[in-house]
């Protein structure tokens, strides 16, 4: 952690990529790294919370082994996105932006990740699966918890 | 200097007046919510909006807080754009907050049919309107202890990690300046309580009226600076300053 | 190798292009969409194979990945060409499997494999030429002239297509009059505001300061738009050298580009290609021994909307909450760290190096009067021939959907069109034949935005298209202002009632009303703006709202519980597709007669609406 911290020189407009270094590392941020974030930088505690309460891809709670991001941008909307998040979350038992218990996966939606034409696009960490259909929605899940093993 | 026209009334400004400087100094009243002469103007309530056409014949709505006059323009603070767009912000506000007095007491001034109940949040007693005066003034003062925290409608202020700042002195600005009240400060004999955090008060050495948090007073502010070696409350001090100025000990005091 | 002079650059470029060997060249696309069709492994496959049998990278084959070639629908894509004169050979959907006998047949033997080729829905027949398809025929690339030319990682290729040639010329020149070239071309910001971007350079160079900035805006936030990132990814070097021209003409040493968080192959190539500037000294001190320093860094996004409008893009490069600012000041004025700052977006900038190169008349002579130059689209939807286009301003609705893009998918009826993002608005059926520039797409109700172009059929419901943007405006609201944060919760909640079908009398009026006030009282870009999808489909489509409202019926077949689904006997042929994707099992029918819709079984889900080949299942008005 404290690796990360120091990486970067002590100014304070460097608080949003040092929570990102940490969000990618940790898979979140403990109360405690932001509280080291804001002592190493020299901001202020309030600054470091609302920032990291401010930016999507900061979380203050622990994300799966696998983040599933459905992306709901217009293209994949208009091709079925919202019914490929009832789907996954009909499979995995939990809500989207939920974790699940044995700490897996996550589902998000996410807008746009800039793939429209495979739309409708889900992309599990960096996998990009394209034109997805609801029915393929176990074999996904069954295929990336075996990866997660 | 600038010459502007506001409701039809001339004035001479310095360039870079806002114009709700401006029309408060012809004693226009222009409502406003998030604007506080002591801080740093943010402009995000929307309420002390006014009409300003240009030197080129342009009208535009514009927040009279952070609107620098540049040139001759003319400010029309009463059209009914004005006074439709101001009471869109109040009834936004009121079905957030329906119970906040300052809020009714707008709606009423403006005509504003409040919302229906379809608008109005679970939670009817948060009286908070996100005008950011308390961070603002935590800020200004140099302790940042609260901030707006999330975003959109789940914006709100909180102190870091939602938990009991350190850095609070318990010196109660941001209760103050709020203009809704929406900042709880409660106090019992001996003790303050804000953010969750409670605080010991300090006795006046005079009059023994407890005023201040130890906290604040290890804050060298000359507002709290010991007279005489003595911790004295706003009021005490006073009284004794004015005392030291008749018994001529006054230029003694301010070396 | 570095270069200390402008005559060193250009020794080295032409000895590249004197000693490029004239051998076959395969590219291969590793665009965001054929990356997630797997490309990559086609690359490997040639790269495999070519090791496999002893084929050398500079006698036999030069295999690369490049950035996007447009054409996503239809890919994995791979380009092949023979010599340096033949014709570009298009293979589309092209799989591993398939690489041996692209190596063998094509580039050993010399004949194109028939099965790869891109069939044309017209004429029906097979078109090997790429330039004689027509999704790229009536393109015209200046933007993304090297995306998916050349790879992207490599410098050398850059400047063998002219990578800092603009740069080089604009060093020898004055910077007023690289401005007065900018301001000449009349290029507008392609962001979406299209302010022109030769005025916002001169206010800032006037400006005397210790310290100015040019920014990139690369944070591409619209949904339904990827442009800049297929920019940012496939050809970085050009981006790099517009933004220092920009720095050179204003007098700033400083460069940054604010990148997307969800863009990770952006940042790498942007981080590459600006160590490699830097080695050869086309970034740093002293470039090309003009005396003129600059220097280019990254900054990522952290996944906010908000944060590509100008002002909060700066808060957010500060390390702040991107929230933005009141601004009776520009930003060219005092903008990042209170400095005069210049920001235009990807598109912007990677317009520039040839605009210096090629001159303002060039630039002129394409496009609109006051409209000059190319738009980058990405087209998308359910448009037969999705991908990102690039055409001259002025091009016709009906032209960049028809002929580039093929029509509308499945041959259903066109419904809308939406341009311009969440801040823009949709277009009828009625406006096809409007020429799409910044103007006229104003004049329409709508706007330009960064380039998003999504195509709607009838089987689309236009409130619930206002639904998704207002859905995802309240998400992405910073918050700071009541007009946005209240105001489009309220109309979110009305949007809720209509396509939920628990609207009140007077939902719509109220709807409206609120827009309007939102509009013109928010206080910053995105709020201004955030009504637009809702006021522009008012506009347009009030007939959809009235029957959402009024009869809680949604004739577009998306609002569940507002409609019921209805199989036409005289249509339908039994091909019983409907039955297999139906989730519910309210499908029955003998195989080849017309099948029936069980409407109590029936979880109205469409599914059957896009599965049917034939236009047989009928949105009807649910029986009492």
């Amino acid at each position: 952690m404290r690796q990360i911290i120091e990486g970067y020189p002590k100014e304070p407009r460097y608080l949003l990529a040092t929570l990102q270094d940490i969000q990618e590392h940790h898979k979140y941020l403990s109360v405690e790294s932001m509280k080291m974030v804001a002592e190493y930088l020299g901001v202020p505690e309030s600054r470091v919370f609302s920032v990291a309460t401010f930016y999507k891809a900061l979380s203050l709670v622990p994300q799966g082994k696998k983040v599933i991001k459905v992306c709901n941008g217009t293209a994949c909307h208009l091709r079925g996105a919202p019914k490929l998040v009832e789907a996954l979350e009909k499979e995995l038992g939990i809500k989207n932006g939920e974790t699940t218990e044995d700490g897996f996966f996550t589902i998000q939606t996410v807008n746009c990740v800039g793939a429209c034409a495979m739309a409708p696009v889900v992309m599990v960490n960096d996998r990009v699966y394209g034109k997805v259909t609801i029915s393929q929605i176990p074999e996904i899940i069954e295929e990336e918890r075996k990866d997660a093993v | 200097m600038v010459e502007v026209t506001i409701d039809g009334q001339k004035i001479e400004v310095e360039k870079g007046t806002t114009a709700l400087e401006a029309a408060r100094s012809l004693g226009i009243e222009i409502p406003t919510l998030c604007y506080h002469e002591g801080l740093p103007p943010d402009g995000n309530c929307r309420l002390c909006q006014v009409e300003v056409t240009d030197a080129r014949g342009r009208t535009n709505l514009v927040i009279s807080c952070m609107y620098p006059i540049k040139g001759p323009v003319e400010i029309r603070t009463d059209t009914e754009r004005v006074r439709d767009a101001r009471a869109f912000v109040v009834k936004l506000l009121l079905a957030r907050s329906p119970h906040s007095p300052v809020l009714q007491h707008l709606a009423e001034e403006y005509g504003v049919e409040p919302l229906d109940a379809r608008f109005v949040p679970e939670d009817e007693t948060d009286l908070c309107i996100r005008c950011g005066r308390c961070v603002r003034a935590c800020a200004t003062l140099g302790n940042n202890c609260i901030e707006f925290v999330w975003r959109g409608w789940e914006k709100e202020v909180n102190t870091p990690f939602k938990e009991p700042s350190n850095s609070c002195i318990g010196c109660g600005a941001c209760a103050q300046v709020c203009p809704t009240g929406a900042i709880r400060v409660t106090e019992d004999e001996t003790t303050r309580t804000i953010w969750d955090r409670t605080f010991d008060l300090v006795a006046c050495e005079r009059c023994g009226v407890r005023f201040a948090t130890p906290e604040q007073l290890k804050v060298v502010s000359p507002e709290f600076k010991p007279v005489d070696g003595r911790v004295l409350c706003p009021r005490c001090r006073k009284l004794e300053e004015a005392r030291a100025v008749a018994s001529g000990l006054g230029a003694q005091e301010e070396n | 190798m570095r270069f200390e002079t402008i005559k060193d650059l250009e020794e080295y470029r032409q000895g590249l292009l004197a000693s490029a060997p004239d051998i076959p060249h395969v590219w291969v696309c590793a665009g965001p969409g054929c990356l997630a069709n797997g490309s990559m492994e086609i690359y490997e496959g040639f790269m495999k194979y070519a090791d496999e049998h002893d084929l050398k990278a500079d006698i036999d084959l030069k295999a690369e990945a490049t950035g996007c070639q447009g054409f996503c629908e239809r890919g994995p894509l791979v380009t092949v060409r023979l010599s340096k004169d033949a014709n570009e050979i298009f293979y589309q959907r092209v799989r591993p499997k398939d690489v041996p006998e692209i190596i063998e047949k094509t580039i050993l033997g010399g004949n194109v494999v028939d099965r790869l080729l891109y069939r044309d829905q017209a004429t029906k027949s097979k078109i090997a030429s790429t330039s004689a398809i027509p999704f790229y025929s009536h393109q015209k690339k200046i933007v993304l002239r090297n995306c998916g030319q050349i790879n992207p990682l490599s410098l050398d290729e850059a400047l063998a297509a002219d990578a800092y040639a603009g740069l080089a010329k604009a060093l020898s020149m004055e910077p007023a009059e690289v401005i007065a070239v900018v301001k000449d071309s009349g290029l507008r910001g392609r962001g979406g505001g299209g302010f022109p971007t030769g005025v916002k350079w001169e206010s800032a160079a006037v400006v005397d300061a210790p310290q100015k900035y040019v920014v990139v805006n690369g944070d591409e936030g619209d949904p339904g738009a990827f442009m800049d990132r297929a920019v940012m990814e496939g050809d970085p070097h050009t981006m790099l050298e517009g933004l220092a021209i920009g720095g050179y003409a204003i007098g700033a040493t400083r460069g940054l580009i604010y990148v997307r968080n969800e863009y990770p192959i952006a940042v790498d190539h942007l981080r590459i290609a600006i160590e490699q500037a830097h080695e050869c000294g086309l970034l740093g001190k002293n470039i090309l021994g003009s005396g003129f320093d600059f220097e280019i860094e990254i900054v990522r996004g952290g996944g906010a909307f908000v944060c590509g409008e100008s002002t909060s893009l700066m808060t957010s490069i500060e390390g702040r909450a991107g929230v933005p600012r009141v601004k009776y000041i520009r930003s060219t004025e005092k903008g990042l760290w209170e400095g005069p700052t210049v920001l235009n977006n990807v598109e912007s900038w990677a317009n520039i190096p040839q605009i210096l190169l090629n001159g303002a008349e060039w630039f002129k002579s394409m496009g609109t009067e006051n409209n000059s130059g190319t738009k980058v689209f990405s087209l998308v939807g359910k448009v037969k021939n999705s991908g990102l286009v690039e055409v001259p301003m002025g091009v016709t609705l009906r032209e960049m959907i028809y002929e580039i893009g093929g029509g509308v998918l499945n041959d259903r009826e066109f419904k809308a069109v939406q341009t311009g993002g969440p801040s823009g608005g949709c277009l009828p059926a009625s406006e096809l034949d409007r020429p799409v520039d910044f103007d006229q797409l104003k004049a329409a109700g709508s706007m330009m935005g960064s380039g998003g172009m999504i195509v709607m059929d009838d089987h689309t419901c236009m409130v619930n298209v206002a639904q998704y943007f207002v859905d995802f405006l309240v998400e992405e609201s910073c918050g700071k202002c009541t007009p946005c944060r209240e105001g489009l919760k309220a109309m979110q909640t009305l949007l809720h009632g209509l396509t939920s079908g628990t609207a009140k009398p007077g939902d719509c009026a109220m709807l409206k009303e609120i827009a309007e006030h939102v509009r013109d009282t928010a206080l910053c870009g995105l709020g201004k703006t955030a009504a637009n999808p809702v006021l522009a489909t008012m506009n347009w489509f009030p007939e959809e709202y009235e029957e959402h409202e009024k009869e809680g019926f949604c004739r577009g077949g998306v609002c569940s519980g507002l409609y019921a689904l209805e199989i036409d006997p005289d249509l339908c042929t039994g091909c019983t597709l409907c039955e297999r994707v139906c989730p519910a099992g309210a499908v029955s029918g003998e195989k080849k007669k017309p099948h029936t819709i069980d409407k109590h079984a029936c979880v109205t889900c469409g599914s059957c609406i896009d599965a049917c080949r034939f236009k047989a299942i009928k949105v009807v008005r649910r029986s009492e």
